[in-house]
């Protein structure tokens, strides 16, 4: 069972369960022994009647009226019978009621004072209750005989009524078992809630609609939730760290190759030794651009990164290069469906890094005119979108088979590349960390036409 | 014109000024973002070259800075961590342009005065007034395409007159963007170079480019063309 409800529902109605089973058993027997008491007492008060009825005749005998007071005695079918027995066991007197039956004795006659209460059955085999009683009769004065009174009811009554409470009771507890085991399942869900909650969140906080777990999580939740944020927190610090000391590198490795570059620039250094350094240094520096970029891109395996807007973004690197290609000043058009928003699922810096650098491309390449298109890609059962880029200009367009090439070596940054290779190496990396892909083709523009692919996932 | 330079790394901060004043520009050098916002606020800058990875205030912080205080003049962004957030922060903050650590000291000139030329409304590298044009890539000038010999004062007083085509320009302005602060301001330097300018401009008088106006300074009278 791998639900945590249902394993509590189950435990707990096993518990029900047994604990209702023992309550009828015990209840039952108890009802049983005092129905049967109840036959008992009913069954000596007619004993009783008996012995009152009793008379002595006028030859010392022992006689009975014809008719008793009692007048279920004298009714046939009426379901009480009653005998007497003399100390032989011989029948002296029978009920009404006993006609054309008898009680099938096991005892024969009882001693003085010995009573009897016990199942017996009648001649037709059916089942009576039996009490009998033996008694010390004085005819005279001197004269007694030992006489055995018996009075018995038939079973059927009792079990009638033993069958009535038994189903009332089954029915009763079988209602408020359900009642309470659907009682119980609505308690759970209202006391398992939190958890269901910890586990939209976190689909929340993987599809990037949330940054980390809420608050207002029960006591015993509170840890596990905190734990979990404080997971999350220290994941994205240690890429942020893990981004700043790259940084750091950068800096540490560029400012000197910075100052080695413009020391190059003095005249006491013969012209071919200065274009061998100058280049040796550029392509230090083209490594340390790659690998440092490369290195940079988180792709989409951390948690915790907010959707990112990407029309937004678009806009912030399209009026960063407005300001730095001022003086070229290209039509750059946007062909974006505004009916949605298009979001990127992953780390904003591998955004800008991504349009940076083609529409860097395409701002120094164009003659005048890039078209940027973008829309969202939808699949039915994907839990976040992809989306579509397409960046193409009207230049000269690059060398397609040469940049293929170089994109599919990996870019290594020991061979000799040009800018526009490292950073289009650098967006298929992350377009890759993506799952996505990155094609090269030729606008209908005239230049190139850089399309990028990120499917829904 | 008046260059300010922030950048905490001393020989390429050293390397820029003497680069700069060597093409006539009066430098301010700054080692961190502090002593850099105390230079931008208290002298007239004509355009800063800021390092983001400053000690203490960060570049970013100091463009924003600047920028809230009124301050116009271009800003060229220094950076060694070449990725683009860095990049399109440091140009929403309020810079214009950036290069990337490490440069060509010539690619930074470029940038600085492509800079200065487009805040004074010329969309072209060459600035043509009348039958002189400059070019400010090249640091050339031509009268009826054929090149002048300047030093680089005179093509500094040329370049400032010509950017501010029309326009009077103080004999203090020209000054303060030629020389550091404690210039003798009494001096006749200024006239000077003018005279030497009008001369090598002008030898035989017809043209008469630049216009003294007793008192208040120069004007570049010459009609600008903007392409």
């Amino acid at each position: 069972m791998s639900s945590l409800s249902g394993r509590l529902l189950l435990a707990l109605s096993i518990l029900l369960l047994l604990f209702f089973s023992i309550t009828i058993a015990v209840l039952d027997s108890a009802f049983r022994s005092a129905s049967e008491k109840a036959v008992a007492d009913r069954l000596e008060i007619q004993l009783t009647g008996l012995l009152s009825a009793v008379e002595i005749d006028d030859y010392g005998g022992v006689s009975f009226p014809d008719e008793l007071p009692e007048a279920r005695f004298n009714n046939p079918g009426s379901g009480l019978f009653g005998e007497v027995a003399d100390e032989n066991g011989e029948r002296i007197w029978r009920s009404g009621s006993l006609v054309g039956l008898g009680i099938t004795d096991s005892h024969g006659s009882l001693s003085a004072g010995e009573t009897h209460f016990e199942q017996l059955t009648l001649s037709d085999d059916s089942g009576v209750f039996a009490l009998s009683l033996g008694v010390m009769w004085e005819l005279s004065e001197v004269e007694s005989t030992r006489l055995t009174f018996r009075v018995a009811e038939r079973l059927e009554p009792y079990y009638a009524q033993i069958n009535r409470f038994r189903t009332q009771l089954l029915g009763w507890f079988a209602s408020v078992m359900l009642l309470m085991i659907a009682a119980q399942a609505l308690f759970l869900r209202w006391a398992l809630s939190p958890l269901r909650r910890i586990e939209s969140e976190v689909r929340e906080i993987e599809d990037g609609e949330r940054a980390e777990l809420g608050s207002g999580y029960p006591r015993e939740l509170k840890g596990a939730t905190q734990n979990i944020n404080t997971l999350i927190g220290s994941e994205r610090e240690r890429l942020t760290r893990y981004r700043n000391t790259l940084g750091n590198l950068a800096h540490s490795l560029k400012t000197p190759l910075a100052v080695l570059r413009n020391g190059l620039s003095t005249p006491d250094m013969s012209p071919e030794s200065a274009g061998e350094l100058q280049k040796q240094i550029d392509r230090m520096d083209d490594i340390v651009g790659y690998q440092l970029q490369r290195a940079a891109a988180s792709g989409s395996m951390t948690l915790g990164h907010v959707a990112v807007d990407v029309v937004t973004e678009i806009r912030a690197v399209r009026e960063t290069l407005d300001k730095v290609y001022a003086d070229k000043r290209p039509q750059c058009t946007l062909d974006i469906d505004d009916s949605e928003s298009v979001q990127f699922f992953g780390d904003k810096g591998d955004l800008l890094e991504v349009l940076g650098n083609l529409l860097d491309n395409a701002y120094k390449w164009c003659k005048g005119a890039i078209q940027v298109s973008l829309k969202s890609v939808q699949k039915p059962d994907a839990r976040r979108p992809g989306l579509s880029l397409v960046v193409e200009d009207d230049g000269p367009g690059m060398n397609v088979e040469d940049t293929r090439l170089l994109l599919e070596r990996g870019a290594r940054a020991d061979e000799t590349v040009d800018g526009q290779g490292i950073g289009l190496a650098v967006v298929k990396e992350i377009v890759n960390l993506q799952g996505g892909t990155l094609q090269l083709l030729r606008s209908s523009l005239g230049g190139a036409k850089i399309a990028i692919h990120i499917p829904p996932k | 014109m008046r260059l300010l330079v922030v950048e905490d790394e001393a020989p390429l901060r050293e390397g820029l000024a003497k680069h700069f004043a060597s093409q006539g520009f009066v430098v301010d050098s700054a080692a961190d973002g502090t002593e850099g916002l105390y230079f931008g606020k208290e002298y007239p800058a004509d355009l800063a070259i800021v390092d983001l990875g400053l000690p203490g205030m960060s570049g970013m912080d100091l463009i924003r800075t600047l920028r809230e205080s009124g301050k116009e003049f271009p800003i060229l962004i220094l950076t060694a961590r070449d990725r683009w957030q860095d990049k399109v922060e440091g140009l929403q903050a309020g810079a214009d342009d950036y290069v990337v650590k490490p440069f060509h000291m010539e690619e930074v000139a470029a940038r600085v005065n492509a800079l200065l030329r487009r805040t004074t409304g010329w969309s072209q590298p060459v600035l043509q007034c009348g039958p002189i044009s400059l070019d400010t890539r090249r640091q050339e000038v031509c009268v009826h395409d054929a090149p002048i010999e300047l030093t680089s004062y005179e093509y500094r007083v040329l370049e400032h007159l010509m950017l501010h085509a029309g326009e009077v320009v103080s004999k203090t302005e020209l000054t303060e963007s030629l020389y550091e602060q404690d210039y003798d301001r009494d001096s006749n330097v200024i006239e000077v170079f003018v005279g030497r300018l009008r001369k090598k401009l002008d030898p035989d008088g017809s043209l008469k480019p630049i216009e003294t106006l007793r008192g208040r300074g120069y004007r570049m009278v010459l009609e600008r063309y903007s392409a």
